[in-house]
Formats: structure tokens, sequence, C-alpha cells
């Protein structure tokens, strides 16, 4: 980014404002923000001018209990607490609860090989919790995924492609996903397992018969996972 | 109008200096309108829960960072939460449901806050938008309206990726000129 550039910046500040400046570009620019007046007021300006848009968009009302855990956090032991509600409880813990307890349900239903000795387990859910694909990446450098029975072959001939998402960066295809109770080993190089550890994050899109034809999802990303340590 | 934001602007004054009931005051004034925002870019009520809270931590902590170049407080309240809303977005990479999307997502229906903007902005980002060609209209609301990134975007519209950054760009330029300062 050239600071004397009036006019990327202002693109830049615009694409901020709408959200497709993303990742690494989005930290770089808000880093810049920090010490450029002129890049804020840019900001601004696409902020104020945008504003129009939310004004569109109808009121809501949430539960009372948001004001409750704002108060609670803002002023602990000042406030009497509110009963947790059903969103509170579902919210904080309902991530971090449902892998654990689906990580232990895959370890239930599927013991790996012995010689393999588990690091990181994820299990890749429907909408319906039903899982879908269990995930584990060993410390041999390898992934092992297994699609469970629910799992048919998307329509219209298409593939179920296994992405890694690194922290930061494109998407890094992994292997086209197997269906229907098959298993499918994938060797990963060190660079993929250095990223896989850092984001533990996986994305499955839909793609052509035989994967994406440019290196880059070109589907939609119709399911994810984390991965958890065991 | 200015007088709704005025009040605010009040409001938020006695916040910065942590009057608690001016806070809850302001809260009660605004949140329904945050929480639509978030409600309409998250499309999960939880989420949009969290983010909420998030919001008013962060309002409560930088209240005396406001001032007028960021527009109404309502305005700077509502780009606090929809920078979250992203973040929130971002971090789930949500199945992007493209066949519901539609080129328009606006309401037809005001809400009450919507009496506290200027109308002649609203009027002009309006008539802007309906000078502006369709591919880069579309390309434009559906990334401010449902968080879509350049990527979702291309998929959505059938379209490379490359000619999507573009519209977005150009799109965005034409607007601004049409805007003004």
């Amino acid at each position: 980014m050239k600071p004397d550039n009036y006019e990327r910046n202002h693109a830049l500040a615009a694409e901020y404002v709408v959200g497709t400046l993303q990742g690494a570009a989005r930290q770089r620019f808000e880093r810049w923000m920090m010490t450029s007046s002129r890049l804020r007021r840019q900001v601004w300006y696409w902020e104020r001018r945008l504003q129009p848009f939310n004004d569109s968009l109808p009121e809501a009302s949430p539960p009372d209990a948001v004001w409750h855990a704002i108060e609670q956090r803002l002023f602990p032991g000042t406030v009497e607490p509110a009963a947790p509600r059903w969103w509170q409880t579902l919210t904080a813990w309902r991530w971090s609860a449902g892998i654990a307890m689906l990580a232990v349900f895959a370890l239930l239903v599927w013991t790996p090989p012995p010689t393999v000795v588990t690091h990181y387990v994820g299990v890749v859910q429907s909408q319906q919790a039903e899982p879908l694909w269990l995930v584990n990446a060993s410390a041999d450098h390898r992934l092992t995924v297994k699609a469970m029975p629910p799992v048919q072959p998307a329509d219209g001939g298409r593939d179920y492609q296994l992405w890694l998402l690194p922290e930061s960066g494109a998407p890094v295809s992994l292997a086209l996903l197997p269906t229907g109770g098959a298993q499918l080993k994938v060797d990963l190089s060190d660079q993929q397992v250095r990223q896989l550890l850092q984001s533990r994050s996986l994305a499955i899109s839909l793609e052509p018969a035989g994967g994406s034809p440019t290196g880059q999802p070109t589907g939609p990303v119709v399911y994810q996972t984390r991965l958890v340590q065991m | 109008m200015a007088e709704a934001n005025d009040g605010l602007v009040s409001a938020l004054a006695r916040v910065a200096q942590g009057d608690r009931q001016a806070f809850a005051g302001f809260y009660q004034q605004t949140h329904r309108a945050v929480f639509g925002m978030c409600l309409h870019l998250l499309r999960d009520k939880d989420e949009a829960c969290d983010v909420l809270q998030e919001t008013y931590i962060q309002v409560w902590h930088h209240a005396g960072e406001y001032h007028c170049d960021r527009g109404s407080v309502l305005n700077w309240m509502m780009s606090i939460g929809r920078y979250r809303c992203l973040d929130a977005l971002r971090r789930r990479r949500h199945e992007v449901d493209f066949d519901s999307v539609s080129s328009s997502q606006v309401s037809s229906a005001p809400g009450p806050m919507e009496n506290a903007h200027n109308q002649a902005d609203r009027q002009r980002l309006s008539d802007c938008l309906k000078d502006l060609d369709e591919r880069y209209r579309s390309s434009i609301e559906m990334a401010y309206f449902r968080g879509f990134t350049h990527q979702e975007l291309a998929v959505a519209m059938g379209q490379p990726l490359g000619t999507t950054k573009s519209r977005v760009r150009r799109g965005l330029d034409v607007l601004r000129r049409c805007l003004g300062t």
C-alpha cells in the first residue's frame, strides 16, 4: 500500500467498509489506519455514506439476558446475576462442548489403527448434527478421513473436496472425500502439518467431478470443522 | 433527525464519564437497531446476541472516542457492530445459501430509528444505486448485506474471481463519484 495514493486508498477504504477486504490485507489496513488520520477519514466517509443501507434493515429485539450479560461483564459483583438463559448456555459452550462430545464419540465408534497415535480429531456434522466424516490427524503426518454411512455421493456427479484453511493465505486442497463408509488416508507435507496445527480448521466444498479445476474452491463451502487435541 | 442524534451524543458523553444509568438508557434507545442489523447479517440469533454484547462492551470502553466526523452516533454504533459481524462471518466461513440470494436485500419496512437519520443521505444513496449498473449494484449489495467474500460473490454470480473483484472495485468507484464528498 502506498500512503500517498489517494485513489487507491479510497478504494481500499471502500472495500474495508463493505467487507470484501479480507484476511491479511484487512489486518494490514487496520494497522495502517491506526497511524493515518487521512485513511481513517476515508473509512468514515464510506461508513457515513453507506449507513442508509443499515437504516433500511428491520429492527429486532434481543433477549433481556443480553443486557444482563453486558452488565455482568462490565460491573461484576455489583449486579445481581440473572439466571442463565438458554442462548447464553448454548452460545458459550455450544461449540467447544459439541466438538468435545463428538470427538469422544468419534473415538468410541471408530478406533484408529493401533500403530497410529492420534493427536487431533474432528467431526464434520450435517445441519441435523449427524456425523458425516471423522477426521484424525496423527503425529506421523497422516490425515485419515472416514466417511460415515449417511454420506452419499453428491448430486450431479460432483465431488466433496477437503480443504485446509490456514490462518492466513488461500485454502489448501487436501483430498477428494470418500462417501458411504469408505476411508481415506492423506499424507501431509511438513508445511501442511504446520498450517493444520496452527489453524486446525478444515472446510469441505462441492466441486466438479475430479475436484476443483482451479486449485481453489469454486463451489459452495458446505461444511467446516475444527480439530481438537486429544 | 438531528434532535435524536443530539440526545444520543449527550448520553454517550455521560457514558464516557462512567455513568451507568446513561449507559442503560443508551442501550434501550439503540440496541434494537443494532441487533436487527446483526441478525440480518449473521442469520443466527445466538451469534447476533454475542456480537450485540461485544458491541456494547466496546461502546462502554470507547465512548469517549466518538466524534461527529464518524457520522451519527447510531452510524458509529452500527459500524462497530458490523465489523464484529464480519469477523464472526469470516470465522464461521458459513454455508452460503446462494439460491436464496436476491440482488436486493433492502427491507421495505422502515424501522423507528430510521427517522433519526438524514433523509437526504438516504435519498442520495438510493439515487446513486439506481443509476449504478445492475452488475455493480448486485455485487456491492450482496457484499454489504450478506457479508459475502469475493470468492462467494464469484460463485453466487457465476463469474470468475477476477471479474468479481473488478466489478466490486469499479462499482464502488462509480458510487463514490456519484455520492460526492
